[in-house]
């Protein structure tokens, strides 16, 4: 049974899809107009999160990785670029490995999913184990910016009288889906680094210059494994570039779908 | 006609750092720098307790050991390890082991291995008792804190029949452990296995443990939960069809000093709340926000709660009122258990939580004395459970 996902939809033409991080795309988040500018944004819910259910069968990344190819093969037409963010950019490497036949473009936006430094250096700070205060300090360039209604990494430390329970509860369920995926090893799957070099699509890695969760330094070394990739950072950005900077976020990805339509 | 019994649950506290420390620091459990903790004190401590141990197996107190990590609330931080010291120590009592934390355990075969051998060195006196756990064992175990109460499940089962599968090799190929080659040696003293135990108020799960006749401890669950806990444990075994349980499969842990006169018992007994005081400081991120810590739907009232915050006005005298102390004289804390008794509906094992905070051995040592000789003597052949003034309450 293919499971049902929540989809945000928005804008038309050649389809966009947008692999979420943390918490799935908020309609309210800045970005998503500007985005839709250059084509037909489709934005899932991964199960477990927002109100995709969760299937009592999904436990790992595995499932996720082949749930986007389940994606990808409805999207209609043969010219499809992927958008992975943050957590959603290992899924979407992972995908992109495999070589969707109807994948044209890969953007993927401050990705975690590799390992790059030594067995005693930490490349991505553990998300569950670290105070939501540090975890905020580290993954925004400027914290006061954050999108009305938008929830990134170090989303506990906003909560206010302000958020409803209905948010509350979305929360909490995305924050346990995430952990069933990704606890350990953290974040990362230790046989993706070797496979990044079958990636066969012009490929953008995007970095917040100021991302404390994943540094730029990770970044470049991660666009080094991918065939052909340019490597760009925003500025005044963190963990979430599309977030902070939804311009300049959305100016570089239209370059890629310009330069190679 | 009943016979309670009493058994001394010890976790072997370590609450010599610094107050200012202890102040300071995020979390007591879980990230506290182990330069706090003075492997030659600790040493003294291990000797204190296995003198207590020597004492409850000549005066009958059984012995519950546990298993916690990385902090100062307890030092066992492998019960398996500790229960065959203790299996080595004494001759008479019976020995809980409530538990090793199968939730962070990768191969609980290797945990059924452990506890048969303990089971043969101790000649037959283990119980094994289950945990479900959660929180900071969850960051010091790196343990997946998701879909934990199915892994126990799981872990319990092929435990299970790794103790009472005799016949050679059998395979296992579960949702969350694999072992295509289970075989222990040696097999456990007892036929068909020791005793199995599990501490939970969560209904379903006590349901479940109707259903298996393990004994259901719970721990500091006051009056109402426990009530409510034994009943939903009675009633699965009803509904299953099986027979009515003993009181011997209900068990209750609570603090408890036992002094000359009430006074002294309540001024030594105000030592014991250290351990909701003090031992449980946790930081966010390893209790409200964890993963998996509460079920979403209760995350507004956890969060907007501030579920981790401190109790802070712990007396005796309320904790005793709550049904979560035991606290007096001989006679008054055989009332108190005789009441608690009464009020949930019978119960056969209380576990005796005494040496805990700045508690001293000798203390200690005094309790545990008067309990046996002056407490235990009270708790015998008692009459059944007079069910209208239950219900009646």
């Amino acid at each position: 049974m293919k499971p049902e996902l929540e989809i945000l939809r928005r804008g038309s033409g050649r389809p966009i899809l947008v692999v979420h991080g943390v918490n799935p795309v908020s309609p309210r988040a800045p970005f998503l107009d500007r985005l839709a500018e250059h084509g037909a944004v489709v934005a899932p819910s991964h199960p477990g999160f927002g109100a995709s259910a969760m299937p009592p069968d999904f436990e790992t990344i595995y499932d996720l990785v082949n749930l986007y190819q389940d994606v990808i093969d409805d999207l209609p037409g043969d010219d499809v670029t992927m958008i992975g963010l943050g957590f959603g950019g290992w899924i979407a490497a992972e995908v992109a490995v495999t070589r969707p036949s109807k994948l044209r473009r890969l953007v993927l936006a401050d990705p975690v999913g590799i390992k790059i430094g030594g067995r005693e250096d930490r490349d991505i700070v553990h998300f569950f184990n670290t105070r939501p205060d540090e975890l905020t300090r580290r993954a925004w360039h400027d914290p006061s910016r954050i999108p009305e209604g938008c929830y990134g990494l170090g989303w506990q430390s906003t909560i206010d009288d302000r958020m409803t329970d209905a948010e509350m509860v979305s929360l909490a369920r995305n924050w346990d889906s995430l952990c069933l995926y990704s606890w350990t090893p953290h974040m990362y799957n230790p046989r993706l680094k070797p496979w990044l070099r079958r990636i066969d699509v012009p490929t953008l890695v995007l970095w917040g210059e100021s991302d404390g969760i994943v540094t730029p330094d990770y970044g470049r070394a991660y666009a080094g494994l991918i065939p052909g990739a340019r490597f760009e950072t925003i500025a005044q950005a963190g963990h979430h570039p599309e977030l902070e900077q939804p311009g300049a976020f959305v100016d570089r990805v239209a370059r890629l779908m310009e330069a190679y339509r | 006609m009943t016979s309670i019994e009493l058994w001394n649950h010890c976790e072997n506290p370590y609450p010599f750092v610094p107050a200012e420390v202890l102040d300071a620091a995020d979390s007591v459990r879980a990230s506290l720098p182990n330069k706090y903790c003075d492997p030659h004190i600790a040493a003294r401590l291990y000797d204190e307790i296995w003198e207590e141990y020597r004492l409850c197996d000549d005066i009958g107190l059984h012995i519950v050991t546990n298993e916690h990590h990385s902090g100062i609330n307890n030092l066992w931080a492998a019960s398996p390890v500790i229960t065959g010291i203790v299996a080595s120590l004494t001759r008479k009592v019976r020995i809980l082991s409530l538990g090793t934390l199968v939730t962070v355990r990768p191969d609980p075969v290797r945990v059924a291995t452990e506890y048969a051998t303990i089971d043969v060195i101790s000649k037959g006196r283990l119980d094994i008792g289950f945990v479900k756990s959660g929180a900071t064992e969850m960051v010091s175990g790196n343990a997946n804190p998701m879909h934990i109460r199915e892994r126990e499940w799981e872990a319990i089962d092929l435990i299970d029949k790794s103790l009472t599968s005799h016949e050679g090799p059998f395979s296992w190929e579960g949702k969350f452990f694999t072992h295509p080659h289970v075989n222990v040696w040696p097999r456990p003293y007892q036929s068909p296995r020791p005793d199995f135990w599990a501490a939970t108020s969560d209904l379903p799960t006590c349901a479940e443990l109707g259903r298996r006749g393990y004994v259901n401890t719970l721990l500091f669950g006051g009056y109402d939960r426990t009530r409510k806990a034994y009943d939903a444990y009675k009633d699965a075994r009803a509904a299953a069809g099986l027979p009515k349980a003993g009181e011997d499969r209900f068990s209750y842990m609570a603090f408890c000093y036992v002094g000359d006169t009430d006074e002294e018992a309540m001024r030594i007994g105000q030592k014991i709340p250290w351990f909701l005081t003090v031992s449980i400081k946790s930081s966010p991120q390893f209790s409200k926000f964890q993963p998996g810590a509460v079920a979403p739907e209760m995350a507004p009232a956890a969060w907007r709660g501030g579920a981790s915050k401190r109790p802070t006005d712990m007396t005796v005298a309320s904790l005793i009122a709550q049904g979560q102390m035991f606290c007096g004289n001989p006679d008054t804390v055989a009332r108190q258990i005789k009441e608690f008794r009464q009020r949930v509906g019978g119960v056969g094992r209380i576990i005796m939580m005494t040496r805990q905070g700045l508690m001293t051995h000798e203390q200690a040592m005094k309790s545990f004395n008067l309990a046996a000789n002056d407490v235990l003597p009270q708790l015998r052949d008692l009459p059944p459970i007079d069910e209208e003034l239950r219900v009646a309450r």
